[in-house]
């Protein structure tokens, strides 16, 4: 009975772990890829912000929280725009551009959610058991008793990892990424393909945040991703730029908030600081030990990775 | 002139490719004058010229990298706009780069069809693997499909990049100084390949400074100076004497005679040392050589043999975890950079703009380099740019450095005059061994022959050069030996005066001198 | 068609131009997000310029918040000139704070002032300089990416403050408050201008923005970095010790950020609390970038941020608009100047 109990408790906290993965899953597969296009986004925490407050707003007012994701999604993927011209166009400096994408995300969201903070959604997405798949124990009640978005995301990583290493799209963009001389003597449109992805990471950013406010936390605050934006851009080194790994770090990272959540509600005497700092530690224990291992296994970043391109002057 | 040109195009050959008063201009030079030229079907047309004769420009208006400032490009007598490497490709051009284009962390299979826009999404490996195949067994061209390109050697990765063109369907092939990276060995199998694709009624571009090459391979040779075409001419009517003369305007190849020496006093000494790459490879293998006082030492290689890791090594820049270098009775195994330099060791870096010179910086910044932590420009921890800037005048003045304002970023400077200062800088340091890789590498003739001067007469001084050269007649004429780089390992060290280049080229192959002899 | 041309020289009047035109397009478009949520912006702006720079009042407080600014950007500025992206002035400053007021909050209040103020301004920059040196040794030695490092850090350290002011420093007078208990007056530091809140700080201030321009511009220190910034191998190969010089000048900045957080609570709130307006750590890497990492014009951004930041407040109380004006105000203007570098080294030239 008791034991029934306690793996009651785990699948909830693995099922929830999943939902909070969710939401850094989405933008470490954008940010690899662009990335892996060769440019760094480290406005990631500011598309979020965007995604998540436009997402929240757009579910309030159509009480249709997929209307709401689509929202979200949109506007990561404009909000990212504003980078891509700045690195792409105009050579400007990808990390103060990146930077000042987050800022303006907290100053936007700030500014125009004013009139939402403390709102409270009362629609989300609604869980759908898949047939078979549900049924195997234990995985299936946590993998596959989950809302729609979550079985995209899933879907996502498949897609994600077949594009990157089996067609000649992920070819080109890993070429533009490694050489990108080389890439646009091949005819490949370097500037192109790099807007094309930094777009993508923008979606996907947008995608995280709006299932924050619509799933997991479904209400407005300042700053309601918390730093999110930030663990996703250490994930991706931590996956080492590759889309599967991804998976790993995003739900080792939704177990560690879940499990967060879990303890707060149980009422544990572990100060709520500490609780809350944990994603934040490990997050620096993982980045150090991946960076170490990165060097001593010669495992090499995309070669021109933050490097802007230009074709010489004509 | 005009009449060589008429007789020339008045043989009976279908044009494939014209260039009709082609100018290129950059804001500082005129890079290509007046270009007119024409490239027949299954014809090998040669552009020879010296270094920044405009060959390398020309070219990348062909394939689209540049736009002319004036002129037309007409192909199969057809006016074209030639934009971008993609429209290039279109019109069934394909160029084979000096420094190839290539995705090191791509496989051989994936560079091939980069880019290409009839592959569907799906990339189809047993389709491509089989077509690859084809053009490998025509033109005997050896590749494994599946290996990355940074597993490859210099000559496969020049495998791959004419196969990729080949892969394009180009009829016209621009070939950028394929031989420059090749053992002398190597170019002969390279010209068959040459031949094998002019029997397919092929034409080619084939650019090159290097006359015994023209002779061997061309139908047509063009010789380019100063961005104009000096001449265009039939290999037949041409001799290699007549053609030299074309190429410098003036008869004389310069011979320089030095005085042997008889000094056996070692300077530098390095035993058994062993280096690794950034990636984990080997890339010195237990190599050992010395220098003599008053020597230039030579070394031959093809290039990422090892060359680059040996001096650097020996500059500090890289850790040996094993063998020993001694300079002038003192240890400087793994001592750092600073005090190897302090030692008596200047290094002059192929990479100028990457590791020689900090470009965004300032010429005086990039001047005192070497010195901005000694007296007279430091003192008590502040730097007097006074001095500094009177220091860079001096450098300036004595090296003949062509440059608008010291005080701008040094990056807006030609790449001559960079190399001057960068050659000036340590120079001045009165260095007891100058380590110089390529030091003539993009100079024109009368740099070249300053700075080869400028060697000699440390020599003269009794000091020493290890010099680093892709060019073997440089090498055979400067040095006094010659030690010949493998795979990081030192296969010999010859003399200078007793050596031929065939020799020189079967060592930079992997044999050993005891075993050619 | 629209391409770039290479300039043979850099004009020099940009460098005035760019900064002043990007703040003038932040400003622009943070009036059409005013003009949106149904404000007048003209009022909003005359409202926060007169918070701002209106009278010596105003003028003080905009000095006040120019302080940590300052101090904070000038650590930056050598950083950025060496190419190290410290994101962590944020979390710096909380360790500066929390260090210097442990002296505050647990030392005997008798001690001299003089002796107490230097315990915790050296206190102050130990801990912002700690807080600095991990990432930069992480960096020099494992090649960790000190964006992310001290991003995390800046987390990290507000979770710290968090945790002491609801836990052991929490004044069990505050009525459940997480605030400490007050600083005695030895830890208070002296006002300079009287009425108004510009304490000893503001000196510390032009002090430190000074000893970074002479660093910068006159020391061997300052060439090295010069050239570390430009390209670490170019640095090797001159023979700098690269690794020695990243953590030195992260120790500065670090150090500096940390004053700052200690010159926040020491001069101005005389407690330490959860909210003490960390957020100038991400301010000043703004105003350093809008100065070119220059000091001495960064000297004048410092007070015009300042500025925006005092009068931001000051509207969001009396006009009730919200605070993320300045953010946007702020993120639009380093957008401009970043995308604006560009015109330094290129002409836009137009051809068919």
């Amino acid at each position: 009975m008791n034991s029934m109990h306690h793996s009651a408790i785990v699948i909830l906290l693995l099922s929830n772990a999943v939902k909070a993965g969710t939401i850094l899953l989405f933008p470490t597969i954008g940010e690899i890829f662009t990335e892996r296009a060769g440019i760094l986004n480290l406005g990631i925490e500011g598309m979020m912000l965007i995604g998540a407050f436009s997402g929240f707003m757009v579910s309030y007012i159509t009480h249709n929280p997929y209307l709401g994701f689509m929202a979200g999604v949109l506007s990561g993927g404009i909000a990212s725009l504003i980078h891509a011209f700045i690195s792409i166009t105009l050579r400007g400096n990808q990390i103060v551009s990146g930077l000042a994408l987050t800022i303006f995300g907290a100053g936007f969201t700030t500014f125009y959610g004013q009139k939402w903070i403390n709102m409270n959604l009362d629609v989300a997405p609604q869980n759908i058991q898949l047939p078979l798949l549900s049924k195997i124990p234990f995985v299936g009640t946590i993998l596959f008793n989950q809302d729609i978005i979550v079985y995209s995301s899933y879907a996502l990583v498949a897609v994600a990892w077949f594009i990157l290493y089996k067609t000649t799209i992920g070819m080109n963009l890993r070429a533009v990424g490694e050489n990108a001389k080389a890439a646009n003597a091949m005819g490949i449109n370097v500037y192109k393909t790099r807007y094309i992805w930094t777009f993508f990471g923008g979606l996907m950013a947008g995608a995280g945040g709006a299932y924050l406010t619509i799933s997991y936390a479904p209400f407005w605050l300042d700053g309601i991703t918390a730093g999110r934006g930030w663990i996703a851009i250490a994930l991706v080194i931590f996956a080492m730029w590759d889309p599967l790994k991804a998976i790993f770090g995003a739900y080792l990272f939704g177990s560690i908030n879940a499990l967060q959540f879990q303890l707060q509600a149980q009422g544990t005497t572990i100060p709520s600081a500490i609780l809350n700092m944990l994603p934040y530690l490990v997050t620096f224990i993982v980045i150090v030990l991946s960076s170490i291992i990165v060097k001593t296994k010669h495992i090499q970043p995309p070669k021109e990775l933050g490097v802007p391109y230009s074709r010489e002057e004509k | 002139m005009l009449l060589s040109l008429f007789s020339y195009t008045k043989m009976n050959k279908t044009v494939v490719l014209k260039a009709e008063g082609i100018t290129k201009r950059f804001p500082e030079t005129i890079a290509n004058d007046n270009i007119n030229l024409e490239l027949h079907k299954g014809e090998i047309h040669a552009l020879l010229g010296e270094n920044g004769a405009g060959k390398t420009t020309f070219m990348n208006m062909l394939y689209g990298i540049y736009m002319p400032s004036e002129g037309s490009i007409y192909i199969n007598g057809e006016k074209v706009d030639i934009k971008t490497p993609f429209d290039a490709i279109n019109y069934g051009i394909g160029m084979v780069h000096q420094h190839f284009m290539l995705v090191e962390s791509l496989t051989v299979l994936e560079n091939i069809i980069l880019g290409l826009k009839n592959q569907g999404v799906i990339i189809n490996k047993t389709k491509i693997k089989k077509e690859i195949k084809e053009i490998s067994e025509r033109y005997s061209l050896k590749v494994n499909p599946e290996q990355k390109i940074w597993q490859l050697s210099v000559g496969e990765q020049q495998k791959v990049e004419i196969i990729k063109v080949l892969f394009r369907g180009a009829n016209i092939l621009i070939l950028d100084e394929p031989t420059a990276v090749l053992r002398p060995q190597e170019t002969e199998p390279l010209f068959e390949i040459m031949r094998k694709m002019k029997q397919d009624n092929k034409s080619m571009f084939f650019i090159t400074h290097k006359l015994d090459e023209v002779m061997a391979v061309s139908d047509t040779i063009s010789v380019l100076r100063k961005g104009k075409v000096v001449r265009t001419i039939l290999k037949k009517d041409t001799t290699k004497e007549k053609l030299a003369e074309m190429m410098v305007g003036r008869a004389v190849l310069f011979d320089f005679k030095k005085e042997k020496k008889e000094t056996k006093e070692k300077l530098l000494d390095v035993s058994n040392i062993e280096v690794y790459s950034d990636i984990g490879l080997k890339i010195i293998d237990n190599a050992s050589m010395d220098v003599m006082k008053g020597e230039i030492l030579g070394i031959a290689g093809v290039s990422g043999n090892g060359q680059k890791e040996l001096v650097q090594t020996i500059a500090g820049l890289r850790k040996t975890p094993k063998g020993k270098i001694v300079f002038d009775n003192i240890d400087i195994t793994n001592k750092s950079p600073r005090f190897i330099a302090e030692s008596g060791i200047n290094y002059i870096p192929a990479d100028r703009i990457g590791m020689g010179l900090a470009s965004d910086l300032s010429c005086i910044d990039n001047a005192i380099m070497r010195n901005y932590y000694k007296k007279p420009i430091l003192s008590k921890c502040i730097i007097n740019y006074k001095k500094a800037k009177s220091y860079t005048d001096k450098i300036v003045k004595m090296f003949n450095i062509a440059v608008a304002d010291i005080s701008s970023p040094i990056k807006l400077l030609s790449g001559g005059n960079m190399q001057k200062l960068l050659f000036a800088r340590e120079l001045l340091e009165k260095p007891k061994l100058l380590i110089a890789s390529y030091p003539t590498r993009g100079l024109d003739l009368a740099s070249t022959e300053f700075v080869r001067l400028k060697m000699l007469k440390i020599r003269e001084e009794n000091m020493s050069v290890i010099l680093i050269s892709e060019d073997l007649d440089e090498l055979l004429s400067i040095s006094d030996r010659i030690a010949i780089i493998y795979k990081g390992q030192i296969m010999g060290i010859v003399d200078s005066d007793t050596v031929n280049k065939n020799q020189i080229g079967l060592m930079m192959a992997g044999k050993r001198f005891k075993d050619i002899q | 068609m629209f391409y770039f041309e290479k300039r043979k020289k850099i004009p020099k009047k940009l460098q005035i131009t760019i900064p002043v035109v990007s703040i003038l397009i932040g400003v622009l478009f943070g009036a059409v997000a005013i003009l949106i949520v149904g404000i007048n912006p003209y009022t909003v702006y005359k409202s926060l310029f007169l918070n701002a720079f209106g009278n010596w009042y105003a003028f003080s407080e905009t000095l006040t918040a120019a302080t940590p600014l300052l101090l904070i950007s000038a650590g930056l500025i050598l950083v950025f000139r060496m190419g190290i992206w410290n994101i962590g002035a944020y979390g710096q400053y909380i360790m500066g704070a929390i260090f210097s007021s442990y002296f505050a909050i647990f030392m005997p209040a008798d001690i001299p002032k003089p002796l107490m103020l230097s315990m915790m301004v050296v206190g102050g920059m130990v801990g912002g300089m700690i807080w600095a040196i991990i990432p930069a040794i992480l960096k020099v030695f494992w090649e960790v990416n000190e964006v992310i490092s001290t991003l995390l850090l800046n987390y990290i350290a507000l979770f710290v403050l968090k945790f002491l002011m609801y836990g052991s420093w929490k004044n069990p007078t505050s009525y459940g408050f997480p605030l400490s208990k007050p600083f005695p007056d030895s830890a208070q530091m002296p006002i300079i201008f009287e009425h108004t809140r510009i304490s000893l700080g503001f000196i510390f201030a032009i002090l430190a923005i000074i000893a970074i321009w002479f660093i910068i511009s006159k020391t061997k220190f300052g060439y090295e970095a010069k050239i570390i910034g430009n390209n670490t191998t170019t640095a090797k190969y001159a023979g700098i010790n690269v690794g020695k010089n990243i953590i030195i000048a992260m120790a500065i900045s670090g150090a500096l950020a940390g004053l700052a957080g200690m010159v926040q609570v020491s001069g101005i709130i005389h407690f330490l609390q959860v909210k003490i307006n960390a957020n100038y750590g991400y301010t000043s890497i703004i105003v350093a970038w809008i100065s070119y990492l220059n000091p001495i014009v960064c000297f004048f951004s410092s007070i015009i941020f300042g500025g925006i930041a005092s009068g931001g407040y000051s509207i969001q109380i009396s006009m009730r608009v919200s605070y993320g004006i300045v953010g946007l105000i702020e993120s639009i203007a380093l957008f401009s100047l970043v995308g604006a570098q560009i015109f330094l080294n290129y002409t836009l030239r137009w051809k068919k």
